[in-house]
């Protein structure tokens, strides 16, 4: 009974995700034992403002990287967005809902463009967004001249602003989101082949998946999230700054792999990437709060993404002298049987 | 004189060599035999330092040597000539010659290229290589490229060098000009350990040939009054005639025709049918074109022209999703590493990857119970050994990774069948094993099947049928092999002809 106890309990241990909830709450009591100013409700509300935000950047990368590609472009597409929301709304006249329709259009077509370009000619996804992102950031400036577009209305804010049960509306619907893209990858048809042509294309290919479809779609799905995010971001900000999601190309690769997306693609951790985006803000956050010199945040940060990503693979290393012992000891038992 | 004693390398899941004893002496050209998977490349890799074995020594002139890394065994004067031709194209042939030690030509900070072509030139000349030291190596020919391969194992002062199917890429005539310069390499008391799957150049070349089967080793023979079948025997460990599995009720009925299939630079005008529930067999050595023919009629690769007639219909495949979803044609790879399975995926996974469409509810979600229920029912029409249906592919041994490749296309529930090699890399147990199951997919399901193999004992066991491919033509059919029990040593000599 104890022993099936502690088996379970390794078991549990052993997943991907369970690690970074430790860091969590690890790190959580560190900084709610040295400033008094992390564990009060104003602050874990901003705190959870931000995870959302963030949850909508990495999965926007994790779509792509799920099919073996990457995203560099997807701060720009968000960027574009928030240009095209507060255009539309600003110089346009255009009602907000309908903005928001806009833009939302605007980040699945810049998505639709990337994907289109790396199947058609068969380019490494690198590149590809290498360059829409030049493409997409000279958008930004050229519409918008470097102005910010604050005449948002109030109502605009709602979402970005407000909250229920004290958990802000943009936490809820990022964990909407996560449990959404959960259902789809395991249940859905569409999910299960575009994970499979992450795992390996060629065996996708040569099983009937169309993997052109399914990188194409899983970029417009990056684009679509990513103008999610700058739209949350409008919405969080009450303005929208033609800079918007200049820093987030580096922030969602950090969610998605600490979060457990795995590069090389196949894999999707809903809950893996949920804390990771937790864990990314609090030590923004809580780093604050311990009034540690801001400056050097980002080296902090990786630091944390290097040991995040040096986690998987010791864990990797681990498990195949483990495989190869059992292997052996098999061999072995298995030896003696015929003798 | 190099000694293996006791030699044993386990991989996940298979053991590779098992306590292997040989020894190679200079001066001697000894040829190393066996199938597909019987462990000749792993041993080669342990000679060479690439591998380290899980137990056994390995002695040189009696010394005990170890080595940890491929520059170990260079030190101990051993080098290999690799199957694959790896040559720098955009370097000259000097500097391939001497790239592995290319930082002992240094003048001071600068390469001293002078020496450099000087020192290439003596190993050129050692196996009559005319070329220029600082000729392109980008142009050359197969055969050139090899030889500059061997002039690179010389220079390092080899006394024994291992060739790896050295022929395989090379044409007849070069060929012969290749053999001529092994014997030179004898002359001057350099042991060579030549791996080649050709029986008739293992007996005119060589002095001694010994064997794998299975990881194990079966035995040395000299080459003087060896015959084809004893090497044959040895290689498979039975005589070559294989147990009749009968007669197949085959139908007259044509399920797929193959009309003037053509792809520039490759095919002429194929031509070819298969009838309803027979097993046509596709023979041929590797690179005669079975699987780009195949991949071509699923619509994997494209082809220029022709016509493709399924169950009397005209039809156009342009993908393996269509050949899939609309005709029912499943491919079964050759390549099940790379083009079969998702490695770090489940067998649940792997398995039902071609039948989640065929699964859904109202609301188009997956049916989980359902899935496991088709897959579980395939482990055990397979006898696929894994410890759950949620253990990673991968993890699983290489028989029956094959099975699992095997029964997604069964899961599939397809009518055509192409498999290609089902059973490369795969062991004695696991093919008796598939080889029933092909066979009962024809007998009972009426399953029309392509089977692609380069193994005849098992081609002729298992095909009512054989189609005889050579340089991209069919160029012969045996088509008297639906009976009772069959002629295995009239029917090997028949595809002999044809490919002369």
């Amino acid at each position: 009974m104890a022993g099936d106890l502690r088996k379970r309990l390794k078991k549990l241990l052993g997943r991907y995700e369970v690690t970074t909830i430790l860091a969590v709450l690890l790190l959580g009591c560190i900084f709610s034992l040295f400033s008094s100013s992390f564990l009060t409700s104003y602050n874990l509300f901003n705190l959870g403002r931000t995870a959302a935000i963030y949850i909508f950047i990495s999965i926007a990368q994790a779509l792509v990287i799920i099919v073996g590609g990457m995203n560099l472009s997807l701060g720009f597409i968000g960027g574009l967005t928030v240009v095209a929301v507060g255009y539309s709304i600003q110089e346009a006249g255009i009602p907000p809902m309908l903005a928001v329709l806009i833009g939302l259009c605007v980040g699945m077509i810049a998505g639709l463009l990337n994907g289109i370009v790396i199947t058609a000619f068969r380019l490494n996804s690198f590149v590809v967004t290498l360059a829409t992102s030049f493409i997409f950031t000279g958008l930004i400036n050229g519409i918008s001249q470097g102005y910010p577009y604050d005449q948002i209305p109030p109502s605009f804010t709602l979402i970005g602003r407000g909250g229920l049960f004290s958990v802000p509306y943009v936490l809820w619907l990022a964990i909407l989101a996560l449990a959404i893209l959960g259902y789809v990858f395991k249940y859905t048809v569409v999910g299960r082949r575009v994970l499979a042509t992450g795992g390996n294309i060629e065996v996708a290919k040569m099983s009937g998946i169309n993997t052109n479809k399914t990188i194409i779609l899983a970029n417009v799905g990056s684009g679509l999230f990513a103008a999610l995010a700058g739209i949350l971001w409008i919405s969080r900000t009450g303005s929208a700054q033609p800079s918007t999601g200049a820093d987030w190309m580096l922030i969602s690769f950090a969610v998605a792999v600490i979060g457990g997306t795995v590069l090389k693609g196949g894999v999707f951790n809903p809950i893996g990437m949920f804390f990771a985006s937790l864990l990314i803000v609090m030590v923004k956050n809580g780093l604050v709060m311990l009034n540690a010199n801001v400056y050097f945040e980002q080296a902090y940060l990786g630091v944390i993404l290097l040991l995040a990503v040096s986690l998987e693979s010791i864990r990797f290393l681990l498990n195949r002298k483990k495989m190869k012992r059992h292997l052996k000891e098999q061999q072995l038992i298995e030896g003696k049987g015929k003798e | 004189m190099l000694e293996l004693k006791d030699i044993s390398k386990i991989f996940p899941g298979v053991k590779a060599l098992d306590s292997v004893s040989l020894s190679f002496l200079p001066g001697e050209i000894h040829a190393l035999m066996g199938e597909n998977g019987a462990g000749k490349s792993t041993l080669m890799k342990i000679i060479t330092g690439i591998y380290q074995p899980d137990s056994g020594e390995i002695f040189y002139d009696g010394r005990k040597i170890e080595m940890r890394s491929f520059r170990d065994a260079v030190e101990h004067d051993i080098n290999m000539v690799s199957q694959e031709i790896q040559v720098i194209p955009e370097s000259t042939v000097a500097e391939n010659i001497v790239l592995d030690r290319i930082d002992k030509f240094k003048n001071t900070w600068k390469l001293d290229w002078n020496r450099i072509n000087e020192t290439a030139q003596i190993y050129m000349d050692l196996i009559g290589l005319d070329l220029s030291p600082t000729d392109k190596v980008e142009n050359l020919s197969a055969a050139y490229k090899q030889l500059i391969q061997i002039a690179k194992a010389l220079s390092s002062n080899a006394k024994y060098i291992i060739l790896d199917e050295p022929t395989s890429s090379l044409t007849t005539f070069e060929t012969v000009r290749f053999i001529e310069i092994i014997k030179e390499l004898k002359k001057k008391g350099v042991g060579v350990i030549f791996i080649s799957h050709k029986i008739e150049e293992v007996l005119s070349l060589c002095d001694k040939v010994s064997v794998l089967r299975d990881g194990k080793y079966v035995g040395s023979r000299t080459c003087e009054n060896l015959q084809r079948q004893d090497i044959v025997k040895m290689m498979i460990g039975r005589e070559e005639n294989l147990e009749s599995l009968g007669a197949l009720p085959v139908k007259e009925e044509k399920v797929l025709e193959v009309r003037d299939h053509t792809t520039y630079g490759q095919f002429n005008k194929l031509n070819f049918y298969l009838k309803k529930g027979e097993i046509l067999g596709f023979y041929g050595l590797v690179g005669s074109g079975r699987t780009e023919l195949l991949r071509q009629i699923i619509g994997a690769d494209k082809k220029d022209g022709g016509e493709l007639i399924i169950n009397g219909k005209k039809a156009i495949i342009r993908s393996v999703e269509e050949a899939l979803e609309s005709y029912g044609i499943g491919y079964v790879t050759e390549n099940r590493k790379e083009e079969g399975l998702v490695l770090d995926f489940s067998v649940t996974t792997n398995v039902g990857i071609t039948i989640w469409k065929k699964i859904l509810n109202k609301v188009r979600k997956i049916k989980t119970s359902e899935e496991s229920e088709i897959v579980e029912k395939m482990i055990q029409k397979m006898a696929i050994k894994t410890p759950t249906d949620k253990t990673k592919v991968g993890t699983l041994s290489g028989g029956n990774q094959q099975k699992v490749s095997i029964a997604k296309w069964l899961a599939a529930d397809c009518d055509i069948l192409m498999i290609d090699e089902p059973t490369v890399g795969v062991d004695v147990g696991a093919k008796v094993h598939i080889h029933e199951l092909i066979w009962n997919l024809a007998l009972k399901e009426e399953k029309s099947i392509i089977l692609v193999s380069s193994d005849m004992p098992e081609l002729i066991k298992l095909a009512t049928r054989i189609l005889v491919f050579k340089d991209w033509k069919i160029v012969g059919e045996l088509d008297y092999l639906n009976v009772e029990s069959k002629d295995y040593s009239r029917i090997s000599s028949h595809i002999g002809e044809y490919l002369t």
